[in-house]
């Protein structure tokens, strides 16, 4: 798309005072959030947030519970919309296009950011039903294609080899890590630019943990990857970049290696210490 | 030592056993009603398919009258003498001394016509003797209920066949024939004749509409009624031929007749086109009486009633009975499922919209009998005879949908089960969990292709919940069905082979209405008591098989939908 004006690292708007992005000079920004803030009604809950998620890389947002770590992820492909006391204020650039503009598909727009959710959701359908729901949502596709796309993103997702004998078989009679790297399949299917992941290893026994860890590492190739986690070795192990927030604010956006061994502010240090949290 | 025994009640309250008990009590006395009230209407309606013995009774009064009684015996009961003598208006010398109990039978003894009434009360101690005679014979007649008596001959147009123990196996080949000519009379009387019939009145309608309407100039209208008039003297001609072939096939019924003679002395000749059936009960093996059994039964469920509904069989009624439950079940759905979604998913939820909840639920509380009162008043005359005035002009003043009719009845039915497939409905929405839409939603589906694609095949099983409750209901409702639309009598099925096929303008029968119709309108209550079980027991037998279709249909789904967490 536009590359000239996402040069985000490049725009000084971007970086506030309290999110230094000290190592963003090789990377562009995919999300470009400005001053961006949340009511729920009259209580506020995003205060101001100015971040550039950069372009296929895994970003990380840790935080303690009600944070507002999830609402701000939750602000990229519009899921706040859901909820009828919600007001947004400031701009989010997708690729340069304000997603709040007025004008905007909110469905064309969730195609280009998929979701991955805490739980896995599959829909009581069958596992090819599951992976092909979004694509059929295109209009009408040529069965072989789309024997080939439910493949591909079975495939990117690492579940091929799985299901690949019971595609026919409702997902529901998958285990729970496999119904999670479903959804991430079902995700990955319609080609979006953004992975938005909310704590989506947080239902799951450690092993599953590490599959879908595994399959992070493999989709930020592909896709810019933004994940929300309560978990402090898996925002360090999973991310590029992360970011801390503290009860509405971004408190520190960083390098994860940076933010993780040498903190700016106190209170991410006393986060990732375990002072609180 | 009283206080310790207080404690050990107490703890035995506590331990919740005496609520054990008492539920189990309970469900206990549920079940045993419901199996106790379906083994009555099953023991007293099909027992009555079952080729009774004749019995002849040699019965003396104490007035010195004597006789003869041939019939089935149909009822026993035990009275008190008090009760006994009330009742018959005698004194004590009709019993013998000292006797407290009089036991009485219901003798039916058929012969309405030469010897009524067909159903007696004889006490038994009047009853010298029982006999089972060989060869007692039962006809079940076209009209005046069934005869007993003793078969003595059988005549070929008049001229005697043949008499004593040979006549009965010539009456029984004789009797085969008139069952073929029988369907083929019915088959002529029902489908050609009916046909020209129907043509016939078409044509009558389209010269109507040519003579009212000023719309064609008077050449075209002269050839088209000529046209008519050409047609319509084909399908007369068509009409008297097939007449005169009813006549001959009727006459040819009439062939043969045979002589009887009855317990009480008389000589009866029945002519062949009168009698249906004729058996020898008291000759008859098991293996014949239960083939005899399951003919009786399958005419009681495919044929159609006779004798002001006391005789004959049901099928109009469960034919009416069914379709307009399944046509309710087609109109409620959409129309509920409908509802529902509006309420639950896009209207905003606020007092409005709870006020509206309330009264829907509280629709399903309203009288039956009010539906049929709103449903006379609206789809009846109001809708109906707008439709008549811009549809059907020509029929009027005879009216088409202006008139109570299968589609009305189905219509008000819907009406009224529309509240239980809301409410189930609604339940099954607010069960979907929300990550499941949320999942679709973040795929880039809108609000309704998340309803259409994810979430309403979820709630099909609510929905078919709704539906089982609803059929449940419809088809038990007999009041307001009175009002728009169910008949005693029905001429015709709503379903036939005349275009369109499906006549929803036409009334029907209905089992609950016929329940209704033989037990309390019956000319002949003793004979149609029987029928009133067996109808009860089949109104029962539907209504749970069409519950036990939606719910393993209901069943299927859950199995699909099952281990979605909320």
């Amino acid at each position: 798309m536009t590359s000239e004006s996402t040069a985000a690292p490049a725009n000084p708007g971007f970086q506030s005072e309290t999110a230094s992005h000290s190592g963003g000079a090789s990377t562009d920004a995919s999300l470009l959030v400005n001053d961006l803030c949340l009511f729920y009604g009259d209580q506020q809950a995003l205060k101001d947030i100015n971040l550039s998620i950069p372009r296929k890389e895994v970003t990380a947002f840790i935080g303690p519970s009600g944070c507002g770590k999830s609402t701000l992820l939750r602000c990229f492909n519009r899921m706040n919309d859901l909820i009828d006391t919600v007001t947004v204020t400031g701009t989010l650039l997708l690729e340069g296009q304000n997603i709040y503009a007025n004008d905007v598909d909110v469905a064309q727009l969730r195609r280009r950011v998929g979701m991955v959710f805490q739980r896995p959701n599959p829909f009581p359908k069958t596992i090819y039903e599951n992976v092909a729901y979004g694509l059929r949502l295109e209009g009408k596709i040529p069965r072989k294609e789309l024997d080939d796309r439910v493949e591909w993103a079975l495939k990117s997702a690492a579940l091929w080899d799985e299901v690949k004998d019971r595609l026919k078989e409702s997902a529901l009679g998958l285990s729970g890590g496999q119904q999670q790297r479903l959804v991430i399949a079902r995700a990955v299917a319609v080609q979006p630019s953004v992975l938005l992941l909310d704590e989506p290893a947080s239902a799951l026994d450690p092993i599953s943990t590490l599959k879908i860890e595994e399959l992070i590492h493999q989709l930020k190739s592909d896709y810019t990857i933004v994940i929300v986690t309560h978990n402090m070795q898996q925002a360090a192990r999973v991310s590029d970049f992360t970011a801390f927030m503290y009860l509405g604010e971004l408190v520190e956006f960083d390098k994860t290696d940076d933010v993780f061994t040498n903190p700016k502010k106190q209170q991410t240090e006393d986060y990732i210490t375990g002072r609180y949290g | 030592m009283v206080k310790k025994d207080g404690l050990k009640l107490n703890a035995w309250f506590a331990s919740g056993e005496p609520w054990v008990w008492m539920n189990a009590a309970a469900v206990g006395i549920s079940i045993a009603a419901v199996v106790g009230l379906l083994l009555l209407i099953a023991a007293r309606g099909f027992a009555h398919f079952w080729p009774a013995s004749v019995a002849q009774l040699d019965v003396e009064f104490p007035n010195g009258v004597s006789g003869v009684l041939l019939g089935e015996i149909a009822d026993r009961e035990s009275l008190s003498a008090n009760q006994y003598l009330e009742s018959t208006g005698q004194t004590t010398e009709a019993l013998e001394p000292e006797q407290a109990v009089v036991e009485r039978w219901l003798i039916k003894t058929g012969n309405r016509r030469v010897a009524p009434p067909d159903f007696r009360w004889v006490a038994t101690h009047y009853i010298q003797a029982i006999d089972y005679p060989e060869n007692a014979l039962v006809l079940e007649r076209m009209e005046w209920g069934n005869a007993y008596g003793f078969l003595e001959a059988v005549y070929q147009d008049g001229e005697l066949s043949s008499e004593g123990e040979g006549a009965w196996s010539d009456l029984e080949n004789r009797l085969k024939r008139s069952v073929g000519l029988r369907v083929e009379i019915h088959a002529l009387e029902s489908g050609e004749l009916n046909g020209i019939n129907y043509a016939l009145e078409r044509l009558r309608l389209e010269r109507r509409s040519l003579d009212r309407r000023g719309t064609v100039d008077d050449a075209t209208r002269e050839a088209r009624l000529s046209a008519l008039a050409e047609e319509e003297n084909l399908l007369l001609a068509s009409f008297q031929d097939a007449e005169s072939r009813l006549r001959s096939l009727e006459e040819s019924l009439a062939r043969d007749s045979i002589r009887i003679s009855t317990s009480s002395g008389q000589e009866l000749e029945v002519s062949l086109s009168e009698i249906l059936r004729a058996w020898r009960p008291n000759s008859m093996s098991t293996p014949q009486k239960a083939s005899h059994y399951l003919r009786s039964l399958w005419i009681f469920l495919s044929e159609p009633p006779r004798e002001a509904n006391t005789e004959g069989g049901i099928f109009p009624a469960i034919f009416g009975t069914v379709m307009m439950v399944m046509l309710m079940s087609v109109l409620v759905t959409p129309f509920g499922v409908i509802a529902a979604l509006y309420l639950r998913e896009y209207a905003k939820q606020g007092a409005f919209v709870r006020l509206i909840r309330i009264a829907v639920n509280n629709l399903a509380g309203v009288p039956s009998i009010v539906y049929g009162v709103f449903g006379l008043g609206f789809f009846v005359y109001f809708l109906g005879g707008n439709l008549d005035a811009l549809f059907f002009p020509d029929a009027l003043p005879a009216p088409t949908f202006g008139t109570p009719g299968m589609l009305w009845a189905s219509l008000t039915l819907a009406l009224l089960t529309v509240p239980v497939v809301v409410v189930s409905t609604e339940e099954g929405l607010t069960r979907i969990p929300r990550s499941i839409r949320e999942g679709s939603l973040a795929l880039g589906a809108t609000k309704a292709e998340t309803l259409f694609k994810v979430v309403l095949p979820m709630a099909s099983p609510s929905i078919l919940t709704g539906v089982i409750l609803a059929v449940a209901r419809a088809a038990g409702e007999v009041a307001p069905l009175m009002l728009v639309g169910v008949v005693k009598l029905a001429p015709s099925l709503p379903l036939d082979g005349n275009f369109p096929f499906v006549h929803l303008e036409r009334k029907f029968m209905h089992l609950g209405f016929h329940i209704y119709d033989v037990g309390f309108q019956s000319p002949n209550v003793e004979a149609a008591r029987p029928l009133v079980f067996a109808t009860a027991l089949l109104l029962v037998i539907l209504i749970i098989f069409l519950n036990l279709t939606a719910i393993m249909l209901r069943n299927r789904l859950e199995r699909r939908y099952r281990g979605v967490e909320a």
